[in-house]
């Protein structure tokens, strides 16, 4: 017996490698060497050349592809730039396309003291975050107001943090309703305005046996369910915290009425269960492989769902129009804005070029060719009520109709705020928890949020 | 570990050796030297990427973290992560979770395994073949394996929902309904690391001395008895093995979930290792973070030292 028991000879040297495996959860291993340049530093250096009229200089530029289609409207939109400034090298660093994983890799780039990349891509709701933990350069200190003055209404007002504009908005998402016409016409329905409305014509297509899934939008546990929580919410009436950003007004009837039916769409049939699991790719394809009726997703939902070049089986046969609303309340419902901004890494070597790219990216060259080749919504002002660029872009026609409602991004906790929302509501969603407790449970860990003493 | 060379070179302190014997002790010092030099470089290299993240992560975890622009700046020494991080109903629920996930899956593999380990022994024909089968699960990243297993319980094109609906059962939601979403998890996890307990398993098989089955057989022990008084005895070391390497393992849990459920629906498959890298990269709390991540270390080898401990003595009590 004796001979083969004694392998842990050495408790030290097993303890060493528990400590070295364990280690692997520290998670600490990243970003955590502090750099000697500060963005004081950096700004007061740049701030003498840094109007945006640099002619010269490499860049590197952090994106997530924009959309899937070919040619890459990244590389499009460089080789443009690079035309109109042949001294500017730009060279395109991929992003990671999930919004999680990008942010948590520029976090640990930046807070590294990272010189690369340049200009990084990022979510409209990370102003607040970035702008607090100085992982973004203040873009107001080096633009004019006349500058910031040319885009949509209430997108620099979104880039803003503390008195100052973080990010600027380089193309705006907004949530639609897609149905399908052939479905609508062979039942004599007319498009829903109400929620109520889509509810039962979705029950009663799927039980026609018209189409196998009703109503297809994104239920998983992750930020996009919180963009459909807000217009649900919107349209009920609510919002999810007070003006003053520091306690939750979630908990309301609003609120109530917004939750209480995305779970009754559930249990109505209207919606599969599986919506629990999906984020926009799987509702994306089942609604362009004709599996689903409605579907709500942002505006690339029109181009890849029909236009000739798409993946889609229903192309020719899809509607767009903006969300439904609760009966007896303001319609059209409210749409999240989502859409993405251009930041500038505090410890680039080359602000003045880093200024020059994104002025010329948000001008009316790059906007045109973000609104008309890829049927992004532009956030330019004079881009967007262009007739000539309306009518290369159908989701252009809708927008003005519609009704926007924003995140709570305003908030720094806004992270914590948003999973809050997301795992409440899809425990919700899966039945685990009535709309009640899981209003409650939101309302007080979004409370623990504003007044940081959660996890 | 390499402490041992320079002692042993130290130690042989001849009085009055011959000159061969001289010479062959500074031959000998010379290539401790130069063993030192050249493995200088892996050491310091191993000091930078285990050491110091750890002793870094300890000094985050009870100091005023606050991340800006230019890395971290470490102010103060509190308790207030920790406070945090026990008042949390989600740290509390994770803690729940991922030791619940370490003990089924771990009892689980170690019983697969060990009868996988029993037949493969046994086997004559094709061993080598179906040992190479077996690993590979084992070899498969666990991002892709999670990926191919969400293929499967994907609830709308997926093997499993095809399955279900044929036999009238209706169409679950696996990962969307949260039993079934932990129960998803532990499959997958079973089906990737069983074959790993059970190659461990089997070296031990191949050492247990032939003479103790023949002596056995000679007092006409029936099977049962044979795999519970000689088996098992001789192969609880190597099982100990197996289960502090697998409970480390299962411990750390975090791309399974990361990719089939980034932790939901609600927070119900949330290990602790996700929590952690929530908080600090994705809410940049790093000093709560940090505290989730040193305390599971913390947990995992007082976990490990208790399982040996008790185990020794077990050992001891029936020698």
């Amino acid at each position: 017996m004796g001979s083969s028991i004694p392998r842990f000879r050495r408790p030290a040297a097993v303890l060493f490698t528990a400590v070295g495996m364990a280690s692997a959860l520290t998670l600490a291993a990243c970003g955590s060497s502090s750099s000697s340049t500060s963005p004081g530093a950096a700004g007061s250096s740049a701030t003498s050349s840094a109007s945006g009229s640099a002619t010269s200089g490499n860049i590197t530029w952090w994106a997530s592809p924009i959309t899937t289609s070919t040619p890459d409207p990244r590389t499009v939109l460089i080789s443009a730039f690079e035309k109109a400034y042949p001294k500017i090298h730009v060279s395109l660093q991929s992003a990671p396309t999930d919004t999680d994983t990008n942010r948590a890799s520029l976090i640990t780039t930046i807070s590294g003291g990272a010189a690369s990349p340049d200009v990084y891509m990022g979510d409209v709701i990370w102003p607040a975050q970035f702008g607090k933990a100085g992982l973004a350069v203040p873009l107001s200190k080096y633009l004019p107001s006349s500058y910031f003055s040319g885009f949509a209404p209430g997108l620099v007002q979104g880039a803003t943090y503390s008195s100052q504009v973080w990010g600027a908005p380089f193309f705006e998402d907004q949530g639609f309703l897609y149905y399908r016409k052939d479905l609508l016409a062979k039942e004599h329905m007319s498009v829903p305005t109400t929620w109520q409305q889509l509810e039962s014509d979705a029950v009663t297509l799927v039980h026609k046996g018209d189409v196998k899934y009703g109503y297809v939008w994104q239920g998983a546990s992750y930020e996009g369910l919180t963009c459909n929580f807000m217009e649900y919410l919107g349209s009920a009436g609510g919002s999810v915290l007070n003006p003053g950003l520091t306690s939750a007004t979630v908990n309301s009837s609003a609120g109530t009425q917004a939750l209480s039916f995305m779970r009754s769409l559930i249990t109505s049939g209207a919606t599969p269960g599986a919506v629990t699991t999906f984020q926009e790719a799987q509702a994306m394809s089942a609604f362009a492989t004709g599996q689903a009726a409605f579907l709500r997703n942002w505006n690339y939902g029109w181009i890849y769902s029909n236009t000739a070049s798409s993946p889609s089986s229903v192309v020719g046969k899809v509607g767009v129009a903006p969300l439904p609303g609760f009966s007896g309340q303001t319609l059209p419902g409210t749409s999240n804005i989502g859409g993405w901004n251009l930041y500038i890494n505090p410890h680039s070597k080359n602000v003045a070029a880093d200024l020059t790219f994104i002025k010329w990216m948000t001008g009316s060259d790059a906007q045109t060719i973000l609104a008309t080749q890829f049927a992004e919504i532009p956030t330019l002002q004079s881009v967007r009520s262009s007739a000539a660029v309306v009518a290369k872009n159908p989701v252009l026609a809708t927008v003005p109709k519609t009704r926007l409602i924003p995140r709570p991004a305003q908030s720094p906790a806004y992270a914590k705020v948003s999973q809050a929302i997301y795992t409440n509501v899809n425990s919700v969603l899966s039945g685990a928890t009535s709309p009640s407790a899981g209003l409650s449970s939101m309302a007080s860990q979004i409370n623990s949020a504003e007044s940081s003493t959660g996890l | 570990m390499s402490t041992s060379t320079p002692n042993r070179v130290i130690a042989p302190a001849r009085p009055a050796s011959s000159r061969a014997g001289r010479h062959d002790d500074v031959f000998r010092r010379q290539l401790a030297r130069l063993g030192w030099g050249l493995s200088s470089p892996a050491l310091i290299l191993i000091a930078a990427v285990t050491i110091f993240p750890i002793c870094y992560a300890i000094a985050m975890s009870v100091s005023n973290v606050s991340a800006t622009g230019n890395g971290f700046s470490l102010s103060g020494l509190t308790g207030s992560n920790y406070s945090i991080m026990v008042h949390a109903a989600q740290w509390r629920y994770a803690l729940f979770f991922t030791v619940f996930y370490t003990v089924v899956t771990v009892a689980v593999e170690v019983a697969i395994g060990t009868a996988i380990a029993l037949v493969l022994e046994r086997l004559t024909v094709g061993r080598g073949w179906m040992m190479a089968l077996l690993l590979i699960p084992w070899s498969m990243i666990t991002v892709i394996n999670a990926q191919l297993w969400g293929y499967i319980y994907n609830p709308t094109y997926g093997a499993l929902d095809n399955i279900f609906s044929h036999l009238g059962l209706g169409t679950p939601v696996f990962l969307g309904t949260r039993v079934p979403a932990i129960a998803a998890l532990m499959v997958a996890d079973i089906w990737k690391t069983t074959p790993f307990v059970a190659i461990i398993v089997l070296a031990g098989l191949v050492m247990i001395p032939r003479d103790y089955y023949e002596a056995a057989e000679v007092d006409g022990a029936n099977g049962w008895t044979t795999f519970w008084r000689i088996t098992f005895p001789q192969l609880r070391p190597t099982i100990a093995l197996a289960v502090l390497f697998r409970v480390l393992q299962a411990f750390g849990l975090f791309d399974l979930p990361f990719v089939l459920t980034s932790g939901g629906p609600g927070y119900s498959t949330q290990p602790l290792a996700i929590l952690a890298y929530n908080a600090m990269f994705r809410d940049l709390d790093f000093g709560p973070g940090a505290a989730v991540a040193t305390s599971t270390a913390l947990l995992v080898v007082i976990g490990s030292l208790l399982f040996l401990k008790v185990f020794r003595s077990q050992a001891g009590s029936e020698a």
